[in-house]
C-alpha cells in the first residue's frame, strides 16, 4: 500500500510538471483567493482598530491557522470531495471490485496535486506568528503543529461525512456548499461575533471553531472565547479531530455496506 | 430592424430556459445570499460596536451598502460570455462563424438571457434579506440614478468578461483567471468593503481602475455618498470605461477570430 501511495505522489508531481502553465494559473488562483480575503480583513481593521478585541495581527493568525489546517487536508485528501460525483457517474463501483480498501483508493486517485497551497499557508502562518510576537519555543511549535493537524482532521471528517451522505442521497451538492461557506467565510472572524446558535453550531456540531478560533484564543491569551469555556479547550483540537474522524469513518463504513449502486 | 433582432431575442429566451433547468444553482444562490447577509450584519455590527462611524458612514448605511452589493453581485458576478470559452473549448465556435449571425451579438443575447433569469431571483433574495437586515430606501430620484448607474456597471462588466473570454482564443484554459477576476472585482470594486475605507493612497490607485465603476459608483449613489451634482462626473467615468473596454474587446475579438483553432482537430 505504501508503494502504491508513493507511486501516486510520483504521478501527481509529474502531471504538475507536464502542465506547467496550468499549474502556474492555479497557483495564481490560490494566491488571489487568499490575498483578497486577507486584504479585505486588513482594510476593515485599518478603518476600525479591532473586532471584539481582535486586531489585524490577531485576525491574520486566526486566518493562518485555518488556512494551514485546510491546506493540509486539501493537499492529501482533496479527492474525498469527489466521491458524490463518482457515485452519480457509477465510477465509484469500480473501486468496490478492487482488492484494496475503498477509502485508500479514493485518497490515492491521482490528479495534478502539488503542495503549493500548503507551502503558502505555512509561510503565512509563520509571518502571522512573528507579527503577534508570540514566544516561539519547541513546545509552542509542537502545539501549533498538533492544532494544525487536528484542524486538518476536522476538515477531513466533515468532507468524509458529507460524501458519505451521498450513499443515501445522491445529490449532496447543496449540503456541501452550505458547509463550505460556513467553513471558509465564518472562520475568518472571531466566533464571539455570532449569535448563540451559530456559535454552538461552529463549536460542537460542525466544529470549525476548533480549527482556528479556540486554539488562537489560547495562543493569543484572549480573555474569553465566546462560550465562557476555559481557554485551554483550544488545545482539544487534535482530540476533537481524532474523535470526529472515527465517527466519520464509522459512518462511511456503514454507508459503504449499505451501498447498492445507483442503478446504472 | 425588428426582423433582424428576432434571432437574438430567441437566443436570449433560450438562455433563460437553460438557466431555469439548474434548480440546484437557484437554490444555492438564494441560500448563499441569506448566509452572506447574516454574516455582513454580524461583522459590521461587531466593528461598529466599540468604534465611531468612520468617514461619517453610519452603521445602517454600511449595512444597506453591503446588502445591496450582495444583490448586485447576483448579476455582476455572472460571467455572461462564458459561452464563448465553452465554444472555443469544444470547437463549436466554427459552426457559429458559418451562421448568418453576428457572433458577438449572439454571445451578448445569450448572456443577457442568463442575466435576466438571475435578475428575477433578486426578488425572493431581497425578501429573504429583509428578514435579516433593514435596508434603507432612498428617494425616487436617487433610486432612479442608482438603476441607471447599475445598468452602466453591467456593461462595464460585460466588456471586461468578454475581453477575458477572448483570451481563450490563445490559451484555451481560463477558468482560473475568470474566478480571479470575480474576486478582484468584488474587492477592488468596493463590493466587500467600501473603497472609502481603503487607505488614501491605495484608494486613489483603485479608483483609477475600471472595477470601481462596477460596484462602488452605483452603491455610493444609493447610500447618498455621491451627491446628485456629482452624478454626471461619476456616470461619465462609467461611460468612459465602457467606451475604452468596448474598443479593447473589439480589437482582441478581431485578432482572436482570425486565428480560430480547434482543439484536438
Amino acid at each position: 500500500m505504501l508503494e502504491v501511495y508513493r507511486q501516486y505522489w510520483r504521478i501527481n508531481l509529474l502531471t504538475t510538471l507536464e502542465y506547467r502553465t496550468n499549474f502556474l494559473l492555479w497557483f495564481g488562483f490560490t494566491i488571489v483567493y487568499h490575498a483578497t480575503a486577507i486584504v479585505a480583513l486588513w482594510v476593515m481593521l485599518t478603518t476600525f482598530p479591532s473586532m471584539n478585541g481582535w486586531d489585524f495581527r490577531n485576525m491574520a493568525f486566526l486566518y493562518g491557522l485555518w488556512m494551514t489546517g485546510h491546506a493540509l487536508n486539501a493537499t492529501f485528501f482533496s479527492t474525498i470531495g469527489e466521491i458524490p460525483q463518482w457515485i452519480r457517474d457509477g465510477e465509484f463501483d469500480r473501486l468496490l471490485v478492487r482488492p484494496l480498501d475503498e477509502l485508500f483508493q479514493v485518497i490515492s486517485t491521482p490528479g495534478a496535486i502539488f503542495p503549493d497551497e500548503l507551502i503558502l499557508a505555512i509561510a503565512f502562518l509563520v509571518v502571522a506568528i512573528a507579527a503577534n510576537h508570540l514566544v516561539v519555543t519547541a513546545g509552542f511549535v509542537a502545539l501549533v503543529a498538533l492544532v494544525v493537524t487536528g484542524g486538518a482532521l476536522i476538515d477531513l471528517s466533515i468532507a468524509l461525512l458529507i460524501s458519505t451522505v451521498a450513499f443515501w442521497f445522491v445529490q449532496v451538492d447543496a449540503l456541501r456548499w452550505i458547509v463550505l461557506q460556513l467553513e471558509q467565510e465564518f472562520t475568518r472572524y472571531p466566533l464571539s461575533i455570532y449569535g448563540k446558535g451559530v456559535r454552538l453550531l461552529l463549536a460542537f456540531v460542525i466544529p470549525f471553531g476548533f480549527m482556528n478560533y479556540f486554539p488562537a484564543s489560547y495562543f493569543l491569551h484572549k480573555t474569553d472565547n465566546g462560550l465562557g469555556l476555559p481557554l485551554a479547550v483550544g488545545m482539544l483540537t487534535p482530540a476533537i479531530g481524532v474523535v470526529f474522524l472515527i465517527v466519520a469513518y464509522l459512518c462511511w463504513r456503514l454507508g459503504l455496506q449499505r451501498y447498492q449502486g445507483v442503478g446504472h | 430592424m425588428l426582423v433582424a433582432l428576432e434571432p437574438y431575442v430567441q437566443f436570449a429566451l433560450k438562455a433563460m430556459a437553460r438557466e431555469a433547468t439548474y434548480r440546484f444553482e437557484v437554490f444555492t444562490s438564494i441560500g448563499s445570499l441569506a448566509v452572506r447577509v447574516y454574516l455582513l450584519r454580524v461583522v459590521w455590527v461587531a466593528l461598529y460596536a466599540r468604534n465611531a462611524a468612520p468617514h461619517g458612514v453610519e452603521l445602517h448605511a454600511i449595512i444597506t451598502y453591503s446588502a445591496v452589493a450582495l444583490l448586485m453581485g447576483m448579476i455582476l458576478d455572472i460571467d455572461q460570455t462564458s459561452l464563448l470559452h465553452d465554444k472555443l473549448h469544444d470547437g463549436s465556435i466554427v459552426v457559429d462563424f458559418m451562421k448568418p449571425i453576428s457572433v458577438p451579438f449572439y454571445l451578448f443575447a445569450d448572456g443577457t438571457g442568463e442575466v435576466l433569469f438571475h435578475a428575477a431571483l433578486i426578488v425572493p433574495s431581497l425578501a429573504l434579506a429583509l428578514l435579516i437586515v433593514h435596508i434603507d430606501v432612498p428617494s425616487v430620484t436617487v433610486f432612479g440614478a442608482f438603476i441607471v448607474s447599475f445598468f452602466l456597471a453591467y456593461f462595464v462588466g460585460f466588456f471586461l468578461n468578454f475581453t477575458l473570454n477572448c483570451i481563450a482564443f490563445w490559451t484555451l484554459e481560463i477558468s482560473a483567471v475568470q474566478l480571479m477576476l470575480t474576486w478582484v472585482t468584488d474587492l477592488l470594486g468596493g463590493g466587500i468593503v467600501p473603497l472609502l475605507f481603503f487607505p488614501a493612497g491605495i484608494q486613489q490607485a483603485i479608483v483609477a481602475l475600471p472595477f470601481a465603476s462596477m460596484f462602488s459608483t452605483p452603491l455610493l449613489i444609493y447610500i447618498g455618498e455621491i451627491k446628485p451634482e456629482q452624478y454626471a462626473q461619476y456616470m461619465g467615468l462609467q461611460l468612459l470605461w465602457i467606451a475604452v473596454l468596448a474598443v479593447v474587446a473589439t480589437v482582441i475579438w478581431r485578432a482572436g477570430a482570425r486565428r480560430v483553432i480547434v482543439q484536438g482537430g
